[in-house]
């Protein structure tokens, strides 16, 4: 029944936007209601659906569009559990937002973008065909525009959501191109007869895709996955184009919560996973992926260490989580196969959780003492309990940290859910690199964990823990703040719990679709050490945090000056700013196409040709020109009747 | 019925009320009566209109010049179509974007008028004689309106603007009479010629000497080149958008740059695979599509002048209706005709924002405005729904045909695509670079008070972007007719696949 109703899910927060935006002045509170009153509407469709397609059903429905192409709902596993995940997180930081942006005099654009976001995003996730997706990924990308942008009169706003856009743009421009040629190769089996699409299929199609691998030429699918890679990455803020997602901290911090939770950042992992079986087939690019995604977590997480902006140290973390995702996607695809997918995108969702969380309650404390640097706060915990104590739930799962009590013979695990989700991914790159004999993303991947470790605590501490730097007096949010802390707190907690569960659903997502991705066995279990070492990690870096930033046990400042090149470098962000400032930017571009374009066009064209041309005939075009432009209309319409008249007498004497 | 010639008739007829008028309320109401009419009219086509067909429809023909073959033949087919629709949407829009028009008003709306009339003849006309009648037509008023409502150096640019356009129409009528001339008479007996244009058109094929059918072939292109530009002949485009008054750049982007592209698929594409060396034309006519794209592009990131900067725009979109026909697939040529049609939707609401800006702040130099997003957010907010539709954001009318382009381009010129997709990223950062700089950050206080559109200008550029939405979300039923006369003009090319190189 809920099925039916599908499309809903994305469409009543499109509705959502259109009504905020031109009703929402008129509203209580901007019209906040009505986005969450949509939002809610598609998070009770999508449970709906779960309920209904749980275990084994998949609900497809497609529309012709234009030119063979098809509009579609393709809800499987991997997309439901991406909805439910994505309606709940925005619909608790819509409620949040109320609160939040209270004061804001700009609210009904505010929550009216919000809900396109939110929808634009869930149209991603249920697409059943590569164009939507593109559409609706593009739509995101606007969104993220917008929102980056929404205090516009900021310069330093303006900026980083051009920047957002731009860099992204890169991403996207190599999705598309990765999209064109997908439909070349696709229309040319199809033209040679090597593969017949079925009746009521369309060609861009994911079912349609997939079906057609074992005909694509490997080479080109090598270079198809790897342009949707490239995609990804933009979109996923994955090093090289990992930049505007630090600068996007522009935005209110509930946009942030937005964008690193719920919507946008989560895109380019869902890519990878939707089309999860052209990359096994193309192994070389799962290699990429697994390199890429686990050198950005490392990458990142080294930025985070530095970072004094409370959310520029999230916005990081996020990068290098985003990484862990990539690299589970790239390690455990290929060394275990289809249950690759099922551990990234449970590290996604959990991610989700802490990660909305830590932002949820860095706008508490924002809100609370009016500044981002954590320099500035300090002895907060007496003042904001509720705010300090599920931020650091959020952290501990974000760190991994549990109590592994399985190993110690007890059946179950006192653990947050980043234990669970994090420690699977680790444990695939070593499987990985057991059976390639290539450590290298493990080794990324497990001091990655330790430097997490350390720059969420060294967050925390700063942040609560110590005496006040600073005079505002800080008091805790309203409940409709925190009440959404507590909800996602419990999520952080809890969630990991459903692993098992959550393996065996996703693992069959693709065998649903009657798409073959090989599984491989797993190797004997590794050994305790290896099991234990994230959460060694983990804890590791708890204590350094601890002994440093509460303790105050070493003498910080030496090491964080502008002296030590190190530090330098990484609260310079390895000078990207500046560089894509120059490259993306178009600082560059633009003093080079004005200087030789000008030229060409001005100097050369014109000058050469046109120009004399002119200059010689303005004198005596003038002077006529003056004559005839007395106002008369007569005059011209003689002129026009004088020309066709010539016309016609050109045309007799030829004619004759 | 004549509709095609009513519909043609009654802005000619509206013009010459409009001239005659006294004030400025008469003229603009007759001028938005009478292009009102004639899209009601066009509506009317539309609604008759069969896509499956790829003859053109409504035929109707009289006799004009009885001695030199001289016909007043009118029709639509899936080519023409479109774009007679665009014509009859962005005119009255125009007349009411210009609703505040104080200075010789009878004749600023006349002259609209007079526009209206040449590109819908352009559009229609059958006979090659008539054709160009009306592609000269066209010219005139378009010169008055730069001369005369123009900025400060208009003369140069109204005067640059017709050398240009002037020398094209005379080349392509060198190349229209050889065509009259080598054709066979219609009539043996008596040597009776036609200017008909299908009959000339496929007596093209008949002409013996290879050399002369190139040359042929590239005087009606080098007509048509220039009218949509495409480089190295586009330099009075952006001189010309420069000077002109917001109404006349409104029509010259969205209507007269599409005459070019419209002789490409009504003239250049039937008689390519007959030409002497099609391998080597439509190499050319790539490489030319591939150049107005980046150039295009690479010199609207140059641009001070907003305005400046949405011309460069218009000649690197224009290029992709030159890479989409060159491409000869079924769908890259549709693709290509959709872009003439989006971006003819897409360009109007740009220019008016510069027209907006210029009226209210007085200047249009990107680098003297700044955050006026704060007292004009009506604006702001048509103009960025303008700047992304123009960056080519899906869900809008210009992706769909970008889309299209490209990715059936691909098949026959995969690295024309390639390099047009450089142009993509830095197609979105000339866009948002100026929006960053021109209506978002700090207001510039320098500027003083600065108020939003008035009410008819914010209503023009809010439709727009509507049918922008509209078409970018349901492309299907202008994107079928056009379909139906691509695979046509591509089936005549279904040989040519191998030539390309």
């Amino acid at each position: 029944m809920f099925s039916d109703y599908a499309a809903l899910i994305v469409l009543l927060p499109v509705i959502g936007f259109v009504l905020t935006l031109f009703l929402g002045k008129k509203l209580p509170s901007g019209g906040a209601y009505i986005p969450i009153a949509a939002i809610l509407g598609s998070f009770i469709i999508s449970l709906g659906i779960f309920l209904e397609i749980y275990p084994d059903k998949v609900i497809q429905q497609s529309w012709n569009w234009f030119a063979g192409m098809n509009l579609g709902i393709l809800i499987d596993p991997l997309a439901i559990v991406m909805l439910l995940m994505v309606s709940f997180v925005s619909l608790l930081i819509h409620i949040y937002a109320v609160g939040y942006m209270a004061h804001d005099p700009a609210k009904p654009r505010y929550f009216a973008e919000t809900s396109l976001f939110t929808a634009a995003m869930l149209a991603v996730v249920l697409s059943d065909n590569v164009l939507q997706f593109f559409i609706a990924w593009e739509i995101v990308g606007l969104c993220s525009y917008l929102l980056i942008g929404f205090w516009y009169h900021k310069p330093a706003a303006a900026a980083a959501a051009k920047k957002a856009f731009l860099v992204t743009r890169v991403g996207d421009v190599l999705f598309l191109a990765g999209i064109v040629l997908l439909y070349v190769n696709m229309s040319q089996i199809i033209a040679s007869h090597a593969f017949t699409l079925p009746q009521g299929n369309f060609i861009l199609q994911f079912k349609s895709m997939f079906d057609a691998i074992p005909q694509i030429d490997p080479r080109q699918l090598t270079y198809i996955t790897l342009l949707f890679f490239g995609g990804a990455v933009g979109k996923s803020g994955q090093f090289p184009l990992h930049g505007w997602l630090p600068d996007a901290m522009e935005g209110p911090t509930t946009v942030s919560a937005l964008i690193h939770a719920a919507t946008m950042v989560t895109a380019g992992v869902y890519l990878v996973a939707r089309t999860f079986p052209m990359f096994v087939a193309a192994p070389d690019s799962l290699l990429v992926v697994a390199y890429i995604g686990g050198f950005t977590a490392l990458f990142a997480a080294t930025m985070g260490i530095v970072m004094n902006d409370i959310k520029r140290v999230l916005a990081y973390s996020t990068v290098s989580q985003l990484g862990y995702m990539m690299l589970a996607l790239g390690t455990a695809g290929i060394a275990i196969g289809a249950k690759a997918v099922g551990i990234s995108v449970f590290h996604l969702i959990s991610h989700a959780f802490f990660k909305a969380l830590l932002f949820l309650c860095a706008g508490s404390v924002i809100h609370a003492v009016g500044t981002n640097d954590i320099r500035e706060m300090g002895g907060l915990f007496s003042k904001m309990k509720i705010t300090a104590i599920t931020m650091i739930i959020a952290s501990l799962s974000l760190s991994g940290i549990g109590v592994p009590l399985i190993d110690l013979g007890i059946p179950v695990n006192i653990a947050t859910s980043g234990f669970f989700s994090k420690d699977a991914i680790i444990e695939g790159a070593f499987e990985f690199g057991d059976k390639t004999g290539n450590f290298i993303p493990y080794i990324f991947a497990i001091l990655a964990a330790l430097l997490t470790s350390i720059y969420i605590f060294r967050l925390w501490f700063m942040t609560f823990s110590g005496t006040p730097r600073s005079e505002k007096h800080a008091h805790e949010s309203p409940n409709v703040m925190t009440i959404p802390l507590i909800v996602l707190a419990a999520l952080a907690l809890l969630f990991g719990y459903s692993q098992t569960g959550f393996y065996n659903y996703l693992e069959k997502n693709f065998r649903l679709m009657n798409v073959f991705v090989p599984v491989h066995q797993e190797a004997s279990p590794p050994s305790l050490i290896i099991t234990l070492l994230p959460l060694i990690m983990g804890i590791a870096g708890l204590l350094i945090s601890y002994a440093i930033y509460h303790r105050r046990m070493l003498d910080m400042s030496k090491l964080v000056s502008s002296q030590n090149p190190l530090y330098k470098l990484l609260i310079k962000r390895y000078y990207e700013p500046g560089l894509s400032a120059d490259i993306i930017g178009v600082k560059i571009t633009h003093g080079v196409a004005a200087q030789s374009g000008e030229f060409v066009d001005r100097k050369i064209i014109d000058g050469l040709i046109i120009d004399n041309v002119i200059s010689n005939s303005l004198i005596k075009f003038g002077d006529v020109a003056k004559k005839i432009q007395t106002g008369v209309v007569q005059n011209y319409a003689s002129i026009v009747l004088l020309g066709i008249g010539l016309l016609v007498i050109l045309l007799m004497l030829g004619g004759a | 019925m004549a509709l095609i010639s009513l519909m043609i008739a009654i802005p000619l007829i509206g013009a010459i009320i409009t001239f005659l008028t006294r004030t400025r309320q008469q003229a603009r109401a007759i001028a938005l009566i009478s292009s009102g009419i004639s899209l009601i009219i066009s509506l009317f086509l539309l609604s008759r209109f069969s896509s499956s067909i790829s003859a053109p429809q409504f035929l109707e023909s009289t006799q004009w010049i009885a001695s030199l073959g001289v016909n007043l033949k009118f029709g639509v087919d899936g080519i023409g179509l479109p774009l007679v629709l665009l014509s009859n949407i962005v005119i009255p829009l125009t007349v009411v974007f210009a609703w505040g028009e104080t200075k010789q008003a009878n004749q600023f709306y006349g002259l609209i008028l007079l526009e209206q009339v040449g590109v819908l003849g352009v559009f229609t006309s059958l006979d090659f004689f008539v054709f160009y009648i009306f592609w000269e037509i066209v010219l005139i008023p378009m010169y008055f309106l730069i001369s005369l409502w123009g900025g400060p150096r208009k003369d140069y640019s109204a005067i640059k603007f017709f050398i240009y356009t002037h020398v094209a129409s005379l080349v392509m009528l060198l190349a229209i009479f050889t065509l009259y001339f080598m054709a066979p008479p219609v009539d043996p007996f008596t040597g009776q010629r036609t200017f008909d244009m299908f009959y000339l058109l496929n007596s093209y094929q008949i002409i013996a000497s290879p050399i002369l059918k190139d040359a042929i072939f590239l005087a009606l292109l080098f007509g048509f080149i220039v009218k949509m530009p495409a480089v190295p002949f586009h330099t009075w485009l952006p001189d010309a958008h420069v000077e002109a008054p917001t109404a006349g750049s409104v029509i010259l982007a969205a209507l007269l740059l599409k005459m070019g592209g419209y002789g490409l698929f009504r003239i250049i594409l039937p008689i390519l695979p007959f030409s002497g060396s099609p391998g080597k034309l439509i190499t050319l006519m790539a490489i030319i599509a591939i150049l107005s794209i980046l150039w295009g592009t690479f010199l609207a990131l140059a641009q001070r002048d907003l305005k400046k900067m949405v011309a460069y725009s218009s000649i690197s979109h224009m290029g992709y209706v030159m890479l989409g026909a060159a491409a000869l697939i079924p769908l890259s040529v549709s693709g290509a005709m959709f872009q003439m049609f989006s971006h003819g939707l897409i360009t109007c609401v740009l220019f008016m924002s510069c027209g907006v800006i210029q009226h209210s702040a007085g200047t249009r130099i990107i680098g003297n405005l700044g955050g006026i997003a704060k007292h004009m957010p009506k604006l702001a907010f048509l103009m960025m729904a303008g700047f992304l539709a123009s960056l080519g954001l899906p869900a809008m009318s210009g992706f769909v045909a970008e889309f299209l382009v490209l990715v059936n381009s691909y098949i026959t010129l995969p690295t024309f695509v390639i390099l047009a997709l450089f142009g993509i990223v830095f197609t979105a950062g000339y866009h948002l670079w100026a929006m960053q700089r021109a209506v978002f950050g700090t207001y510039n206080e320098k500027l003083g008070h600065i108020h939003d559109g008035a009410g008819y200008e914010i209503a023009a550029m809010a439709i727009l972007v509507l049918l922008i939405i509209f078409f970018g979300l349901n492309p299907s039923p202008v994107l079928n007719m056009m379909t139906t006369n691509a695979n046509q003009l591509v089936a005549l090319a279904a040989g040519l696949k191998g030539v390309i190189t």
